[in-house]
């Protein structure tokens, strides 16, 4: 039974109550960054590492933390981590937090991450916190990496930055399809994915 | 003062908080079902962009830059804080969200029950940490341009917020696939915002 | 104890604030020098790309310090120790000698910035670099293309009279080979260009003579 429930804490946020299309949260900041694969994933990461810290930190203090000042405290423990991971993106992928931007700033207003200290790590032990944060962040990265893989294809032609589309496409006519970097085309995107998920959980629940 | 306009505009249109980069999208989606809501809301966000983005500009200029701190004594000039930029302007928005949420709890109660959970969030409300970071990424020239930045983020984020909540209003007569109906379509009727927005690019006065 | 006392509170934050502080001042100095250092490369880099050179990253500071030297020159165009005066670069590459001038104004939106490479004779341009903060992406934000900077390769800054008139960037195309294509729909961006490499290049202008002859 406990065992059961871990799994579930950990797989849950993944696909069937994913941050991004079934809760609504965190859409803010993440959807900018995902032109290129490569950023999605940087971007996916802090947040991982972040959520998962931030709510292991609040976890251990939330015995302590007064009522009162509780939202302040926690934005403080989340800005805190995120200049941690700017810093640090600063320092060895410079290329990246270049392109980044402002982005990792927003780490810090991203609702997951509030959402989460709030929901579950002010009521559960550290070690859940940390799985429930790992899993968000990784659910909230799927959909990143899922979109950020297609704008990339279809409107760089690339992947990772390797040309994968042949050059003997773009001789016969092919073209990049530049409205996919386009910002619009990421909201499409993710709207697509939510029909899609939507669509097959419904299936699931009339087979039942 | 022609430049003034200019990120007025900008920052309306071609820079819209939403559309060009997402910002504020939480409560965005989960408030614009109706218009009156969408509009307090709305409003509310201009407010604290208008506010914040000042402040924090000064901060920034007087206190957080490399060699900010010279007004108080030149031996201060190495003294580089910009690290904590992201800490320092969190905290402002956050204490700045707390005065306006009291303010409008006293002089207009009906509001603050309309808007409910929502006012506490926008201390976590992208968009406007995102107005501050924005701000500071672009180096503007004098407090007056931020304050005019922030203030055109602002109105162009209640501009987004009640047309979508508008749109949402009519669209609740139409038919949708049923696994495409609330958020799914929602997202779909922003991107194609978007794109109307889009037309905007390149416009200047 | 009671969480909700007033003291409790202030206490609490006090010491919340200290240890974020320190915890983030430690971090922030530790990561420092290496953050330095990015941006040191990250410059070099875009020098070394204003003579069409394009190397890996790790190869950036061997290859500059190998070819590339820093000069000073003063107003009337005399090379100088000092510090404070205006900076340009001399390369030896593989073909040749080459000069690189840094550029700087203002787009449309934000800042734009760049380099320039002469051929030896200081008049045919060897290579350009230009990078920009916030010009529209689509438009103004070609300018950092390289399908934008290969047009300035062999176009001259001083004209058939040997009158300095820099290179321009024209709406209807180049019309002569002190011109380059503007950015179509964005006109403002690449005038900007244009009044960015003709300001800066001003400055040096002394020099340039000088050597000229």
């Amino acid at each position: 039974m406990e065992k059961n429930r871990k799994e579930r804490i950990f797989l849950d946020p993944l696909i069937r109550n994913n941050p991004i299309t079934v809760q609504i949260l965190g859409i803010c900041s993440a959807l900018a960054v995902t032109v290129k694969l490569q950023s999605a994933v940087v971007m996916a990461l802090s947040l991982t590492f972040v959520v998962a810290l931030s709510n292991v930190i609040v976890s251990l203090l939330r015995k302590t933390i007064p009522n009162r000042i509780r939202i302040i405290v926690q934005l403080v423990v989340v800005a805190f981590l995120v200049i941690v991971v700017d810093q640090f993106l600063k320092a060895y992928v410079f290329d990246i937090s270049k392109q980044l931007s402002v982005f990792v700033g927003l780490i810090i207003t991203n609702c997951i991450v509030m959402g989460r200290l709030e929901a579950f790590a002010m009521s559960n032990s550290p070690r859940r916190s940390f799985i429930d944060g790992l899993a968000n962040g990784l659910g909230y990265g799927f959909i990143l990496i899922v979109v950020a893989f297609f704008r990339e294809l279809l409107g760089s032609g690339t992947i990772w930055n390797y040309q994968v589309v042949p050059q003997a496409f773009y001789d016969a006519g092919y073209m990049n399809n530049g409205l996919m970097i386009m910002p619009p085309m990421a909201l499409i995107a993710v709207g697509l994915i939510v029909w899609i998920q939507r669509a097959r959980q419904q299936k699931k629940e009339e087979g039942k | 003062m022609e430049n003034i306009a200019n990120i007025f505009v900008k920052s309306i249109f071609i820079d819209n908080m939403i559309f060009a980069y997402f910002l504020g999208m939480c409560s965005y989606l989960a408030v614009s079902k109706t218009v009156k809501t969408s509009f307090g809301l709305g409003v509310a966000v201009a407010f604290m962009l208008t506010i914040t983005v000042p402040i924090n500009y000064l901060i920034e200029k007087y206190l957080l830059c490399k060699g900010a701190m010279t007004w108080i004594s030149p031996s201060f000039a190495d003294v580089d804080l910009s690290f904590l930029t992201f800490i320092v302007f969190i905290a402002v928005v956050a204490s700045m969200t707390q005065l306006v949420e009291m303010v409008i709890e006293k002089f207009s109660p009906s509001l603050y029950n309309s808007l409910g959970i929502f006012l506490p969030l926008i201390a976590v409300n992208c968009a406007i940490l995102g107005g501050s970071l924005f701000m500071a990424e672009r180096s503007y020239a004098n407090v007056g341009e931020a304050a005019v930045f922030g203030f055109g983020s602002g109105i162009g984020w209640l501009l987004a917020i009640v047309s979508l909540a508008a749109i949402r209003e009519k669209i609740k007569y139409s038919k949708i696939p049923k696994a495409l109906d609330g958020l799914g379509i929602a997202f779909i009727i922003v991107g194609l915002m978007g794109l109307a927005f889009m037309g905007f690019m390149g416009i200047k006065l | 104890m009671d969480r909700n006392k007033n003291s409790y509170i202030f206490i609490y934050s006090i010491i919340l604030v200290v240890v974020v502080a320190g915890a983030l001042s430690l971090v922030a100095v530790l990561l420092q020098p290496k953050q330095a250092k990015n941006y040191e490369i990250e410059q070099k880099r875009n020098i070394l790309s204003a003579l069409k050179i394009n190397v890996e990253t790790k190869e950036v500071e061997s290859t500059y310090a190998k070819i590339v030297t820093e000069i000073a020159v003063d107003d009337s165009g005399n090379e100088v120790e000092k510090e404070d005066a205006l900076v340009l670069y001399k390369a030896q590459t593989d073909k040749g000698l080459k000069f690189v001038f840094p550029l700087s104004g203002k787009g449309l939106w934000g800042p734009i910035w760049g380099y320039l490479s002469l051929d030896e004779d200081l008049n045919t341009v060897y290579g350009a670099y230009f990078d920009h903060k916030s010009e529209t992406s689509g438009l103004g934000a070609e300018i950092a293309t390289e399908h934008f900077q290969s047009q300035f390769s062999g176009k001259k800054i001083f004209n058939a009279d040997n009158q300095f008139v820099s290179v321009k960037t024209n709406k209807r195309g180049a019309q002569n080979e002190n011109e380059v294509d503007a950015v179509s729909g964005a006109t403002i961006t690449s005038t900007s260009v244009s009044e960015m490499i003709e300001s800066c290049l001003n400055k040096y202008l002394p020099y340039i003579e000088k050597s000229r002859r």
